[in-house]
């Protein structure tokens, strides 16, 4: 059993127009078997189910130990999971304290702004580099 | 003439209701193998966790788990022009997304400017409205990020944050007619079932201007590849807006608000803008540029069974083929050169399924001497459009569509 069918399950009666419509009325290919199982729709050997639940994975990737790293690990992970923050290029301690900003401006963040200019050295240290000249 | 390449889409096995209904939702992978090898993407910090633990996914690019950003590993373009739902890439704005999804109750509500406020269940969508179905490319506005030259800040996609389906559904302008559009109205406004996990996190929304939404092309689909759509991809409801940027095809879309006035919102005015110049190019630190919200998209052409770094025989006949695609207009040509530009020859176009799909090109090629060879692609659309020689660039990543290169060494 693969792990894309062990996180999805469905509950309960789907209205049955819904998924009717899904196989009729269509020139894509496999329409041969979808007609067969709008027949087999109307016919009402439909299994009875419908509410359709998702759990998604969760992340154990913590951010990398560090000068810094339990403020990204108490903050950064409350909105979103590490991995796409350590994928990003190499930036400048400017950068990264332009996209911690962001974060507290636009999306209201609850990092306390005392602890931005902490948090972008930690970025720094882990992905960083330093603007040319600089 | 050598035979033609173009693949046959890939043909859906559906038994039965039961069959259809568990095709759809649970995803029915035939892709068990969790494949343990990371992929280096070409570019730094681009090693990437091919994954299989999100629900009705096969082997995706591990970008980010929460919210869930999946890359199509690019392989999967060479399989045909659609690309499959359990292979469709993903990318979430907001990490509280709904975890149950019950089709009886959804309600699709439509209300603001209009003379009616109306609450549409999946099945009122089905049965009162004439269905309608376009082939349609879905980009992500940031696409090939991770190519961009000075890197940006974003997710750092490779080419794999697009995909072409056939979207199945109702179009936007008949339920709009429905609930009667006021003189006056100006834009449309979309929301979905997503939230942000603190308060003050704006709501996900993406507007459309009133006659754009009222085209009759943009469309609200419940069907994706004659599936339901996957929960990561909207289910039950998504946005399609034919020829445009993915960010406004709003997922589990629940809500449309007619505005008379524009949108202020977060999202869509201060959000995805881009610069207001030819592809959205400027110099890197360049001051003083107008601001626009992103729109239509640029022609796109890419090889898929030939890597950089191939190695060939000299002499020998082979194919070479890719997917290309117009934008926001029918792909007219896609030109191919084996000499890094000296010599360029059209490609022949593998069949057309409407102007805002993906379409497979082919060329039979024949490298005559040893050494390297610069391979190159080039796609031109209705609007007068042509893929540019060099790398657009813009601060937030948006809109590459350079002309692709590959270099191979014939042997």
């Amino acid at each position: 059993m693969s792990s894309s069918v062990r996180n999805i399950a469905v509950i309960r009666a789907v209205p049955l127009l819904f998924w009717a419509a899904l196989a009729t009325g269509s020139a894509w290919p496999g329409t041969a078997d979808s007609e067969a199982a709008a027949a087999k729709a109307a016919s009402g050997a439909v299994q009875s189910w419908s509410k359709v639940r998702a759990e998604l994975p969760t992340s154990q990737t913590l951010f990398p130990p560090g000068n810094g790293a339990d403020i990204a690990n108490a903050q950064c992970l409350i909105c979103h999971s590490a991995e796409m923050v350590l994928l990003q290029p190499a930036l400048t301690q400017d950068q990264w304290a332009g996209e911690i900003d962001k974060m507290r401006n636009a999306y209201g963040a609850p990092l306390p702004p005392d602890q931005v200019g902490a948090l972008a050295r930690y970025r720094l240290s882990i992905n960083g580099r330093h603007p040319p000249g600089g | 003439m050598q035979q033609s390449i173009f693949l046959p889409r890939r043909r859906r096995l559906l038994a039965g209701v039961g069959g259809i209904g568990l095709t759809g939702l649970l995803g029915a992978s035939t892709w068990n193998a969790v494949a343990a090898t990371p992929v280096e993407l070409p570019f730094a910090n681009g090693r990437r966790e091919l994954v299989t633990n999100f629900p009705q996914k096969g082997a995706m690019l591990l970008q980010r788990t929460r919210p869930p950003l999946l890359e199509t590993p690019f392989e999967v373009f060479d399989q045909g022009v659609f690309t499959p739902n359990d292979r469709f890439y993903v990318r979430w704005h907001l990490a509280n997304i709904p975890d149950v999804i019950d089709p009886l109750t959804f309600r699709l509500n439509v209300r603001g400017h209009v003379r009616q406020p109306i609450s549409l269940t999946l099945d009122d969508l089905v049965r009162d409205f004439a269905p309608f179905e376009i082939a349609a490319v879905n980009q992500c506005s940031g696409n090939s990020r991770g190519f961009f030259s000075p890197r940006v800040a974003g997710g750092q996609w490779a080419n794999g944050a697009m995909g072409n389906a056939r979207w199945k559904g109702v179009r936007l302008k008949d339920v709009l007619e429905r609930a009667g559009v006021k003189a006056g109205a100006l834009q449309v406004r979309f929301s979905g079932l997503d939230t942000g996990v603190v308060a003050q996190t704006p709501n996900f929304m993406k507007s459309l201007a009133i006659d754009h939404a009222r085209d009759g092309e943009v469309m609200i689909a419940y069907a994706m590849n004659g599936e339901p759509l996957p929960f990561l991809n909207g289910f039950p409801l998504r946005l399609v807006v034919p020829g445009w940027y993915a960010t406004y095809w709003v997922k589990m879309l629940n809500d449309i608000t007619v505005l008379d006035q524009a949108d202020d919102n977060f999202w869509t005015a201060k959000a995805y803008l881009i610069p207001d110049t030819p592809f959205a190019d400027v110099l890197p630190g360049q001051k003083g540029v107008n601001m626009i919200p992103i729109n239509r998209m640029l022609p796109r052409s890419f090889f898929t069974n030939i890597q950089d770094g191939a190695v060939v025989k000299v002499g020998q006949a082979t194919t070479v083929r890719g997917i290309a695609f117009g934008g926001d207009s029918g792909l007219t040509k896609v030109l191919f050169t084996s000499d890094a530009g000296g010599l360029w020859q059209q490609a022949r176009l593998g069949p057309d399924h409407g102007k805002y799909s993906f379409r497979q090109w082919e060329v039979p090629l024949r490298l005559a001497s040893q050494g390297r060879h610069k391979l190159m692609v080039k796609a031109f659309n209705a609007s007068g459009n042509a893929q540019p020689d060099h790398a657009n660039w813009n601060g937030a990543g948006f809109m590459r569509n350079v002309i692709e290169s590959v270099s191979v060494q014939a042997v």
